[in-house]
């Protein structure tokens, strides 16, 4: 881990005379601070500020840097996450800058009535004047630091560096830092600011990308990719692919290499609880309360069906009762006698008599007699005798009759008929089984593999019309009704539909309205209707052939799973839920995105920068030097020095050499060189620098602050070359 | 009163130092603190006539073709979805592509900022 926080207090402070520079690095991700001329910086932190509320007594305090987490359970920190003082590499929030400092200090061990060191502080190249104004004000006023100087994070590493001759007096340092990239030419151990180069791409979009990725191709986790997560992944799998689309193409084609780089990371998964199988006398307990709630059921199924009896019964009997009674009573008191008991007529009372009789048997479960069996052996000629006589022969009253017993005649054949075809249609299915089923007994692998393709066949031809009806956007599942939405295109009966009704809306009043003259024009309104396009006039003859096949393969065929409608094809980023979740489920995979990520400091058009990547940042920022020199570009790019968190990335110098060398004239020396701690070298170089005797040349003062004014502050710039 | 624990990890930064001349708490009496800084585009308003601004220095956009990967895979991506505007490496991508939720689509474009930006 090239990142560690260092926050312990010192204690010799007060040992380090008021002459003593206190040299602080001031880096988007990192702040640094230390004592002139040491080799490392006393009190390292990650440069950012939380202020929550403390539980116990609801002040807001301020925390800074990386905290042990097992702490913040004393505070609330709902309502402040973590800020820094920087936008992009610009210092914008100076009460933000000031916990820092308030920090730093602190764990320096300052402890007098004012900071009384001069203080070198870096910036980013070009700092606005605003920024490097108010930072000096802050120490000056707040802090009473009697004398402050500025200089480039950048600039000091490759200073550093050259002076343990890794570069050469002229050169270009490249720095891949936090939120940006810079690329500073330097000349006779000047850096020159008007040829560098800033991209605004850097460590923190790279750990974001990663994050977006890993947290979209598994949406069921986004919660455990927090930004320290990302970045711990990023710093431990990260690598820079020496030609991208290359190596993107072994991972397409899933080569051995590709399978060997790739990584995973087994979250922790508790497979869920096996229902144990219940014990024997939970079985039979259950079985039991199972069998009561039976008997109980049929008990009381018994007892209304015998209450219904008993109720039909007495109904029969009175109703016996009355025929009895019609029979003793004159003809033609009849309807009189009737009309009490709402029966009109003794045929009435006679059909009433014998529904119910029919109803009584139903319910004893007598069996039913079957009228139709005998029906046929009786002679049609018996049962219909009008039939064969001729109308003439016969009076009104026959020929009435005889059309009723025609009607009787062929209904009754016609139930026949259809009888004896499905007797018919059921020997020829049988047949076909036992052909099918001799088929099986000769070759039963062929004739499943068979049946499979049938079933897949039949199946893709029934999704495919199922599509087609509801407007073709079925193939995810994701819009199971068929509506109209995000700007589907609707399906030829839908489209058809539309354009009759859009054509009916506006055709009105050129000429005459001769619509409803002619019949076929209100099939119009059958075509509109909304109904029309599911019509299903015939069952669908795929659909039950699919249902054939399907009942076949399941008892045929054991690992035969019928295909459930919807199902999605698979997808890694699948939310998982409608299944059973399984250790797979878990498993992380870091492939692509183990080269993706980084990718874009060559390519910053992928997270949708549209500026030059590092390789052509070198080229770029040779071509903004004010004079075209020919033998100084071959010494520039002889001497190109990496620096920045980020450059500790596999691969990184590979591909800068080779990346530099495609936008270079052909036969350019190119030498890219890492430097020696692309971390903490800035800081070292500042050290260095302050320790220097000249040192406090390159400061100002607070008096010189408020003398020179804003405009000689802009134009304030250190000179390097003292170290 | 803070926790023992608390006190002696000294995570809090104490309010008062003794080596401040002016404290925190006095520059920024509470509810002061959000929205007074000027914000970086303000800030460089300041240095429009600097012949090498932060501005200037700023990198020119690249001469070298765009790359176009697929933004669920990463592999070459050779088409573009017309539906969500989403690039994708081949057929299979594209199911998934399909399968995603509007939400999501939003999301792997505002990673490249080509999301519509919604006013």
């Amino acid at each position: 881990m090239p990142f560690v926080s260092k926050t312990r207090r010192q204690t010799d402070y007060n040992r380090f005379p008021p002459s003593v520079p206190i040299v602080i690095d001031n880096g988007a991700s990192y702040f640094r601070i230390g004592w002139a001329g040491e080799t490392e910086p006393r009190v390292v932190f990650r440069n950012i500020v939380q202020r929550p509320r403390h539980k116990a007594t609801g002040e807001t305090v301020t925390i800074v840097g990386d905290q042990d987490p097992a702490m913040m359970k004393f505070f609330d920190c709902t309502r402040s996450g973590p800020r820094s003082a920087f936008d992009s590499n610009v210092v914008y929030q100076f009460e933000i800058m000031e916990y820092i400092l308030d920090f730093a200090f602190d764990r320096l061990g300052a402890s007098g009535s004012s900071i009384d060191h001069p203080i070198l502080i870096t910036e980013c190249v070009c700092n606005p004047v605003y920024s490097r104004s108010k930072m000096a004000e802050l120490l000056f006023d707040t802090y009473g630091v009697p004398a402050v100087a500025f200089g480039v994070d950048a600039a000091f590493s490759y200073k550093y560096n050259q002076r343990h001759g890794k570069c050469q007096k002229d050169g270009i340092v490249i720095c891949p830092g936090f939120t940006t990239t810079h690329t500073i030419p330097f000349v006779e151990g000047e850096p020159v600011y008007k040829g560098s180069c800033r991209t605004n791409i850097g460590g923190y979009h790279v750990t974001d990308y990663l994050k977006q990725l890993l947290s979209l191709k598994y949406p069921f986790h986004s919660s455990i990719f927090t930004w320290e997560k990302a970045e711990e992944l990023k710093l431990e799998h990260c690598y820079i692919a020496p030609d991208y689309v290359s190596e993107v193409r072994k991972f397409q084609e899933g080569t051995k290499e590709a399978e060997e780089k790739t990584r995973y990371w087994q979250l922790p998964w508790i497979p869920p609880p096996v229902e144990a199988p219940p014990s024997e006398e939970e079985i039979a307990r259950k079985a039991a309360i199972r069998e009561k709630q039976g008997q109980r059921l049929r008990e009381m199924a018994e007892a209304k069906r015998s209450s219904k009896i008993n109720e039909m019964e007495n109904e029969l009997h009175s109703l016996h009762f009355l025929v009895k009674q019609l029979d003793q009573v004159e003809e033609d008191d009849i309807p009189s006698f009737l009309s009490d008991t709402g029966y009109t007529s003794r045929q009435e009372l006679e059909s009433t008599v014998s529904k119910v009789t029919q109803a009584l048997r139903k319910a004893r479960g007598d069996p039913k007699d079957e009228p139709d069996e005998f029906e046929e052996n009786i002679d049609s000629n018996e049962k219909y005798p009008l039939l064969n006589v001729p109308d003439n022969m016969l009076t009104p009253e026959q020929i009435k009759d005889k059309k009723k017993q025609l009607f009787l005649k062929t209904t009754t054949e016609g139930r026949l008929r259809a009888r004896q075809k499905r007797n018919e249609e059921e020997l020829e299915k049988e047949r076909r089984n036992q052909l099918e089923e001799e088929r099986r007994r000769e070759n039963p692998e062929f004739y499943l593999e068979e049946m499979r393709a049938q079933y897949k066949e039949v199946l893709e031809r029934v999704e495919q019309k199922k599509r087609l009806k509801t407007n073709g956007s079925n193939t995810n599942g994701n819009q199971k009704s068929g509506n109209v939405g995000r700007g589907e295109r609707l399906s030829a009966a839908k489209r058809e539909r539309m354009r009759l009704l859009t054509t009916a809306a506006f055709d009105r009043g050129k000429g005459e309205d001769t619509f409803g003259a002619k019949d076929e024009d209100w099939q119009l309104y059958k075509l509109m209707s909304k109904d029309n396009d599911d019509d299903d006039e015939r069952p669908d003859s795929d659909e039950a052939e699919l249902a054939r096949l399907s009942s076949r393969l399941q008892e045929i065929d054991p690992t035969f799973e019928q295909k459930v409608e919807g199902e999605l094809g698979q997808a890694s980023g699948e939310a998982p839920g409608v299944r059973p979740l399984t250790e797979e489920d878990y498993k992380i995979v870091i492939g692509v995105e183990r080269f993706r990520c980084p990718e874009i400091l060559f390519h910053p058009n992928l997270v949708g920068i549209d500026q030059v990547g590092l390789d052509e940042m070198a080229g770029a920022s040779i071509r903004r030097l004010p004079h075209e020199d020919k033998e100084l570009e071959e010494r520039l790019t002889s001497s190109i020095l990496m620096t920045g968190g980020c450059s500790l990335v596999q691969g990184m110098k590979e591909r800068l050499e080779c990346g530099i060398r495609m936008i270079r004239p052909c036969g350019s020396t190119i030498n890219v060189v890492q430097a020696e701690d692309p971390v903490l070298d800035a800081w070292r170089g500042a050290s260095a620098f302050a320790a220097d005797l000249n040192f406090l040349k390159n400061a100002f003062t607070k008096k010189d602050y408020y003398e020179k004014g804003e405009d000689w502050l802009r134009g304030y710039q250190i000179q390097y070359n003292t170290l | 009163m803070m926790e023992g624990e608390l006190v002696d990890a000294e995570i809090v930064v104490p309010t008062h130092l003794s080596f401040k001349k002016t404290q925190a708490y006095e520059k920024y009496p509470k509810g002061q603190s959000r929205g007074r800084w000027k914000h970086l585009k303000q800030i460089l308003q300041a240095d429009l006539n600097d012949p090498s601004s932060y501005i200037s220095i700023e990198s020119p956009p690249s001469t070298q073709p765009c790359k176009r990967i697929c933004d669920v895979t990463g592999f070459e991506a050779p088409y573009v979805d017309p539906r969500t505007n989403l690039r994708y490496a081949n057929a299979q991508v594209f199911k998934t592509l399909r399968s995603l939720s509007p939400h999501q689509v939003h999301h792997y474009l505002s990673i490249r900022n080509a999301a519509p930006l919604l006013k």
